[in-house]
């Protein structure tokens, strides 16, 4: 190009620019939300479903009018549980589908990505990523956490180890937010309550052989080690664990300790292993309520799809927070509602339906999802119950129940 | 710790040098012969390990008999892609051939992600208790697996060092042009060598595999530890790539005790900087002449 075509071109940019953007009202009819969950890469199990709890929502919704006045409108895209991909999928959901909200980010480090992207455009952001930094980064409360944070699970992990009477235990944890997360929040309570930790080891994700890993670890006789950890490393640490004839108990999260586990390594290696996940909330009317149209809908039980039942209360919540933020509200408005139509006090609502009946007589209502009690913290995190699962014969059976305090 | 914990520590980190050993045997021969480095090489291991996984699954062989037929498929596609790709770049700069060898990696991965899925996969071998010799565990596993990879290297040690294709093979890797000139035809050798390539990567790869698990980034990953080995034994001498492999991963796996295991990959590449300083060729390897 040419200099002096350079500089023109430069100047009609430069004056592009300065005209003013042509503002769109925001009291439009629609409300649009972007889905954005892992259809492909290792969310993949969970990801399709997730997106059709968003649907399933979104039509109940607008068969009942809509919220505060307005339909929605869901634009769906995967995030290929790939951060950079999620980026690349956040962008298009903001800059051509203008969405108010993006919803259902399902690993640590896509959620991480997207955050800062729903930040600048200042609009929602809901997801079910464990680390603990996104209560810290999020510095607008513009986002929402439907998963208990892997400091949490950490919590649940100490419960759980006083519970089988486990004195000596040691921890291994994948040198990440989220393994660290894990075994961190499980040392801080353990030691709080005067235990004391035998050994821990940080290790690297794509090895060979965690051997001297182990090693180190089984040299301090533990009568536990409990993980935070994912599938691949939990195999391979296993299998050698096994082999080396050591005799211990783990206690590891469920992502990692699943039928794929047992199925990569046996019945015999896996017997006795404790994994810990969140659970539902089972016994609620919401859970009923969404199990059945979920059932319906994909043709498999709610039970199968931890992180179903966590979208589909993003959207009712969403929907109890415009309906009760009224008419023509910004997002800013509704975001501000979100933790009223959630938190106690208030009437116990479990469908959207029921919630904007009584928000239209004036009363205060509080939301009891399908996936948890849904109150959330100062950082607009959830603390749900934790499930228990012992392997047993190849089998996931669930033997306890545990409540942590927020 | 005691001298039986650092006797199984060395253990580890020989059994682990041995499955390093593969594929950094297998690029330092293409970077000596061919000279670029071979990045497809771990793609070349992720293959052997898909391959031998299929005939298990779909064939029901025994793992032995899959892991055969998985090194002659590999060794097919080694020599098709030296074939139409490599050969057509030989006269070009090093950097055109290592940036196809990228390209070609990133192909095999995406095809292998494709028609197997991004799931984990095991072989199916079973699972036995160690020996304990005092508190020094040997895994039969891994005893296996060193045995596997011993035989190799010594299968490709007589191939190089005690026959006719392996002499012609270091006269071209010293002098292209004088190997010519003596009438040493490149063309099959080339071929002769890829197959070879192909089929020692894909029993790194099928050893990889029965350490660890079988997924689609396992090779790549695996990458960098063997160009590192390499580099470490001196560019394009055999015994140099796998005694470099051996070195790195003991030296990795005696640090665990001082260091910790997050930091055992910095020490590998701490002990790589040293010799380098000492000597710059790398264990084995020959000052280059620059002509």
């Amino acid at each position: 190009m040419q200099r002096r075509n350079f500089v023109k071109l430069s100047g009609v940019a430069a004056a592009l620019q300065a005209v003013p953007s042509i503002g769109f009202s925001q009291t439009g009819e629609t409300f649009r939300i972007g889905s954005l969950t892992p259809i492909t890469g290792a969310g993949s199990p969970y990801g399709t479903g997730m997106q059709q709890a968003i649907r399933i929502a979104v039509d109940e919704i607008n068969a009942a009018g809509g919220a505060g006045g307005r339909k929605l409108e869901l634009f769906t895209e995967d995030s290929q549980t790939k951060p950079d991909a999620a980026v690349l999928a956040a962008k298009k959901l903001i800059e051509v589908n203008k969405v108010q909200a993006v919803l259902g980010t399902w690993a640590s480090g896509v959620s991480l990505a997207v955050l800062p992207l729903t930040d600048a455009a200042n609009i929602i952001q809901m997801n079910v990523s464990g680390a603990p930094t996104i209560s810290t980064l999020d510095t607008k409360d513009l986002v929402w956490r439907f998963q208990a944070t892997n400091d949490r699970f950490g919590i649940a992990f100490a419960e759980i180890c006083k519970k089988y009477g486990f004195k000596r235990p040691a921890t291994m944890a994948f040198n990440n937010a989220s393994g660290l997360g894990n075994v961190e929040g499980f040392t801080r309570v353990w030691k709080q309550r005067g235990g004391n930790v035998v050994a821990h080891v940080t290790y690297e994700p794509n090895r060979p052989s965690y051997r001297s890993e182990l090693q180190k670890i089984l040299a301090a006789k533990p009568d536990v080690i409990v993980m935070g950890s994912y599938l691949p490393d939990t195999t391979i640490i296993l299998r050698e664990w096994f082999q080396s004839g050591a005799e211990t108990k783990w206690v590891i999260p469920g992502w990692a300790a699943n039928p794929d586990l047992i199925k990569a390594l046996g019945a015999e290696v896996c017997e006795g292993i404790i994994s810990v996940d969140t659970v539902s909330n089972e016994k609620s009317a919401a859970y009923a309520h969404f199990d059945a149209a979920y059932t319906k809908a994909t043709g498999k039980p709610a039970s199968t799809n931890i992180y179903a039942s966590m979208t589909y209360d993003m959207v009712v919540s969403l929907g109890l927070a415009m309906e009760a933020a009224g008419p023509g509200a910004s997002v800013a408005q509704i975001n501000a509602k979100l933790r009223d139509v959630a938190n106690p006090p208030g009437n116990a609502v479990g469908t959207f339906a029921e919630g904007k009946a009584q928000l239209a007589k004036k009363a205060k209502v509080n939301y009891e999802g399908a996936s948890g009690k849904l109150d959330f913290d100062k950082f607009g995190d959830v603390t749900p119950d934790f499930g228990v699962y012992v392997i047993e014969k190849g089998q996931l059976v669930r033997r306890d129940v545990v409540s942590i305090a927020a | 710790m005691t001298w039986i914990d650092i006797a199984n520590l060395i253990i580890n980190g020989l059994i682990e040098g041995l499955v390093v050993a593969l594929p950094a045997l297998s690029m330092t021969l293409v970077m000596g012969v061919n000279r670029f480095p071979n990045a497809a090489t771990g793609d070349f291991l992720t293959l052997g390990a898909y391959g031998a996984v299929v005939c298990q699954l779909l064939l029901g062989m025994p793992l032995w008999l899959a892991a055969l037929t998985s090194a002659a498929v590999t060794a097919l596609v080694s020599a098709g892609s030296y074939q139409l790709i490599f050969r057509k770049l030989a006269g070009r700069p090093m950097v055109s051939s290592m940036l196809a060898a990228i390209g070609l990696g990133f192909l095999l991965r995406s095809l292998i992600g494709f028609f197997a899925g991004h799931d984990q996969r095991t072989f199916d071998m079973p699972l036995m208790r160690a020996w304990n010799f005092g508190g020094i565990r040997i895994l039969p596993t891994d005893l296996a697996i060193a045995a596997i990879a011993l035989v190799v290297l010594a299968v490709v040690f007589v191939l190089l060092y005690q026959t006719s294709f392996g002499r012609q093979l270091r006269a071209v890797s010293d002098s292209a042009d004088l190997a010519r000139a003596s009438g040493i035809r490149a063309k099959g050798l080339m071929l002769a060598m890829w197959l070879l390539v192909g089929a020692i990567s894909a029993t790194g790869g099928v050893l990889l595999g029965m350490k660890a698990i079988v997924m689609p980034e396992m090779g790549w990953e695996f990458l960098i530890p063997a160009f590192a080995a390499m580099v470490l034994g001196g560019i394009g001498s055999p015994i140099g790539a796998v005694l470099g492999a051996l070195v790195l991963c003991v030296a990795q796996e005696l640090s665990v005790p001082l260091l910790g295991p997050s930091y055992k990959l910095v020490l590998s590449f701490a002990v790589l900087a040293l010799v380098l300083l000492l000597r710059p060729a790398g264990i084995m390897g020959r000052i280059q002449l620059v002509r």
